[in-house]
């Protein structure tokens, strides 16, 4: 309906640009963490496409519709922890797009999704999923001069920057998958307290038959 | 399918396209920003850089103008939603009062909308859990108390008042 009641509710489908990069990241995160193997092609391929999908999202809160802009969820860890109070007493109330909580998840998600991106790229010194396949490769066929070639401007600052840059890449790769988990409890929380199903919204809508 | 649910289809695939459209023109941006900046350490003055980075340019700018356009497909199909609820509330608004002034019983109501959703009397007769004759009894009282003569004048004389033309002239 139009009546404007309804404004004050989060949509009841997500736009498609933020249901892609939500699941897009969600399943690339996972998979990175727990599948594909550190410095493989697999994990150099997904990183990039956590990047790109990244990106996407940030420029849709620039340019997205009202409820996908930053604007709609401005991070205030104030507003965050009074929600968070409402919500242990059971009082909730509908925010227009993400709640103060969830708004403080989303950024939260992408620092550390902006920081293991960049990590990931100084380790592997900037290669494009096509250079590591080609890399691969040549060392595969007996030609190891890729790798020589890697270890020769490897001086002392670079070799450190790279050391500091893989123990950030791990910190901050487990602190994604306890954001998540975060999340998901948030979404359970939330969804008994509302009464109302926010997972459909993320992915299809409410079905209706 | 009914002439809105075959525009949601195509506002829905237009939409598809331009999130697909977009989707790749920033994984190719990703990638080639990439390539630019590891070029950057190398020779920045070249010809080549030089290219590489208008090329860039060129593809960022193609992102912001296909977010541009997917935020306006997504905001007119929206609108086009809320215009469609507004008229459907009005519509239903129209009938409910017209058939208040016709003085129907709430059975028939019930019967008389349900035929202007174009079911048949089997059909109506089965979701009222009522037998055909009762229903075909009903409509015969409704088409009485409106003063058509059948299903097809009862139907046109809602749909009349949303079509803006007359009859043209050439089939008067």
């Amino acid at each position: 309906m139009a009546a404007p009641l309804t404004l004050a509710a989060p949509p009841s489908l997500w736009d498609p640009v933020v249901r892609l990069t939500h699941w897009g990241i969600a399943v690339s995160v996972l998979a990175n963490a727990l599948v594909t193997e550190g410095g493989s092609l697999w994990h150099v391929l997904l990183g990039w496409l956590v990047l790109a999908l990244l990106m996407l999202r940030l420029v849709w809160g620039a340019l997205g519709p009202t409820e996908a802009r930053f604007s709609a969820f401005p991070p205030n860890p104030v507003a965050a922890l009074r929600h968070l109070g409402q919500l242990a007493s059971g009082r909730v109330r509908d925010y227009p797009s993400h709640n103060p909580a969830g708004a403080m998840m989303a950024y939260a998600f992408w620092a550390c999704l902006a920081l293991v991106t960049v990590t990931g790229l100084v380790m592997t010194g900037g290669a494009t999923p096509m250079q590591v396949a080609a890399d691969k490769a040549a060392v595969a066929s007996g030609d190891w001069s890729a790798l020589i070639r890697k270890g020769g401007d490897d001086n002392d600052e670079d070799s450190g920057l790279r050391h500091t840059a893989e123990e950030v890449h791990e910190v901050v790769a487990n602190l994604l998958l306890i954001l998540a988990a975060l999340h998901v409890a948030g979404v359970v929380v939330e969804g008994r307290a509302m009464r109302r199903n926010l997972v459909a919204p993320m992915l299809l809508g409410e079905r209706r038959k | 399918m009914t002439a809105t649910a075959g525009l949601k289809e195509a506002g829905r695939r237009q939409t598809a396209a331009l999130l697909a459209f977009l989707l790749v023109q920033t994984l190719g941006t990703v990638f080639f920003v990439g390539d630019v900046i590891g070029d950057l350490r190398e020779d920045p003055t070249s010809v080549h850089f030089i290219f590489e980075a208008g090329v860039t340019a060129a593809l960022v700018l193609g992102i912001v103008f296909g977010a541009f356009a997917l935020r306006r497909t997504i905001e007119l199909l929206r609108a086009q939603e809320q215009a469609l609820d507004v008229a459907r509330g009005a519509l239903g608004e129209v009938i409910e009062t017209q058939f208040q002034a016709w003085a129907l019983t709430p059975a028939e109501r019930d019967v008389g909308f349900l035929a202007l959703k174009g079911l048949d009397v089997a059909e109506i007769a089965e979701l009222r859990g009522a037998a055909q004759g009762t229903v075909r009894a009903q409509l015969t009282r409704i088409y009485a108390k409106a003063g058509v003569s059948g299903r097809a004048q009862f139907a046109a004389f809602f749909v009349e008042d949303l079509l803006g033309q007359g009859v043209p002239a050439s089939v008067g």
